[in-house]
């Protein structure tokens, strides 16, 4: 199973390049400023917005596509509902159920938004080392705790769920039937979970003292990790300048609109 | 139940990680005071990482499968750094398979980890009275379960549904609610049952697992 998302990272793009804490800034504000928008032609700028800095990341397509498992089920519930539920102005009825345009515009309006936040989210994390991108959310302030606690629980988090599988595989071998309920099997799969966890309390000990060894708690930390350039200043100008202008944007058109109304 | 991107307004995200923030600096507060913390973060961590691996285990619940949430016993084993600990597996959530998203983070780590904190109290009143034994375990594990994963729900179903930006009638707001609220309950049923069933095995295999509480 493949968990890290920055098998691109390598490649050579802008936002490659960029300095990761000014990267997290100014992805992050783009992405709070799009789940702001509410107007209809703010969305279409958002999309316009969003296959643009896709295309200048250079990830490839399939990067996207393979990343829309889980959230494919959730649009297709939305898609599947909501047109039904919400609303009153009735444009066109499928047998017994009505199609709402407040509801189509609710489906338009959250699937837009939730794509483009998910793929600006997949650049920023598939265009840096995932350790990287934490050594940068630690320079901004993350508590040393929390870090620590992050680059910990990913480095474990591929051989931890190795051992699930060798088990379950075990458990297989010796006839167990995953698939049917029974008390007996909850009873099973209860145990499997509890050996998980014993496991890894177990290697947690041997691991600590290893860390003990090599001076964690005394070594200071790294300085100077990243540079700063005149680019990264002005990139993360730009970030600003459009997410402002989104929020701006949206305010305007929604007051036109309501002017208009009235 | 991880709400994703792109529903909520941002008046709600924005709370959502206030809350997150008072919480977090509350635990690692608490963190801090103990005798030795840095001791606790590998635990801590490397029990982060297995509760994670363990919501892989699906249930089979016929026609379907579900699979685990726990966060009843991590709150129950980790005390405060469950919080953290369930923060960090959303943030991996999000970041690794799009499960739940980034503006929704704080949100979402509220209505799974305050419920953890709730159940660690619960578990923690096994000891309250006399001494403990394998059915006080077993009862106080499935409480803490049943308890925490049925408040995530009620948390996760009310907001979800005040604000979906969509123009729903309140009379079929309060219907979907309490819909959504009784399909969970077999959910619920189930955690309870292996919560208790994994504090029963834990208190026999390592009981040391179970010491902070």
């Amino acid at each position: 199973m493949k968990l890290a998302l920055d098998e691109y990272a390598h490649l050579d793009s802008p936002f490659h390049r960029w300095d990761p804490r000014y990267k997290l800034v100014g992805f992050l504000a783009l992405i709070f400023a799009f789940s702001f928008v509410r107007d209809l032609y703010m969305l279409l700028a958002m999309v316009v917005v969003t296959v643009t800095i896709y295309i200048v990341s250079k990830l490839p397509v399939s990067f996207m596509l393979s990343r829309l498992r889980y959230p494919s089920f959730f649009l297709l519930a939305l898609v599947l509902i909501l047109p039904f539920i919400a609303g009153q102005t009735i444009v066109m009825s499928i047998g017994p159920l009505d199609v709402h345009q407040e509801g189509l515009h609710s489906v338009l309006l959250i699937a837009t938004r939730f794509l483009s936040i998910l793929t600006i989210g997949l650049i920023l994390f598939g265009t840096a080392p995932f350790l990287t991108t934490i050594k940068a959310m630690r320079a901004l302030g993350l508590p040393a705790i929390l870090t620590d606690m992050v680059l910990l629980s990913f480095r474990y988090l591929q051989e931890i769920g190795g051992d699930l599988r060798k088990m379950q595989t075990a458990m297989s071998l010796r006839g167990f039937q995953r698939h049917r309920f029974s008390l007996r099997g909850l009873r099973i799969l209860a145990w499997l979970g509890g050996s998980i966890l014993v496991r890894s309390y177990e290697r947690s000990e041997s691991v600590y003292k290893a860390m003990i060894l090599r001076g964690y708690g005394h070594a200071p930390h790294p300085r100077g990790e990243f540079q700063t350039h005149s680019r990264d200043i002005i990139t993360l100008g730009v970030f600003l300048f459009i997410a402002a202008l989104f929020v701006a944007g949206d305010i305007l058109c929604r007051s036109g609109s309501a002017v208009l109304l009235q | 139940m991880h709400i994703p991107d792109g529903i909520l307004p941002v008046p709600v995200t924005a709370a959502g990680y206030a809350a997150t923030a008072a919480v977090t600096w509350y635990s690692l507060r608490k963190i801090n005071q103990q005798e030795n913390p840095r001791r606790e973060i590998p635990k801590a961590s490397l029990l982060t990482a297995a509760f994670f691996v363990v919501s892989w285990i699906h249930i089979p619940v016929p026609p379907a499968s579900v699979h685990l949430v726990l966060n009843g016993l991590l709150g129950a084993m980790l005390g405060y750094f469950a919080f953290p600990a369930i923060l960090i597996g959303l943030f991996f959530q999000a970041v690794m398979f799009q499960h739940g998203g980034l503006t929704t983070l704080g949100v979402n780590a509220i209505i799974m980890g305050l419920p953890a904190l709730v159940a660690y109290y619960i578990f923690r009143l096994r000891k309250s009275q006399n001494k403990e034994s394998s059915r006080k375990t077993a009862v106080f594990g499935f409480l803490a379960g049943a308890v925490a994963i049925g408040m995530s729900v009620v948390m996760f179903v009310v907001i979800l549904l005040t604000f979906l930006p969509a123009d729903l009638d309140v009379g079929a707001e309060r219907v979907a609610i309490y819909a959504l609220a009784i399909a969970h309950l077999p959910i619920i049923a189930i955690e309870g049952v292996i919560t208790s069933l994994l504090a029963v095995f834990l208190q026999r295999v390592r009981p040391e697992l179970l010491e902070r509480v």
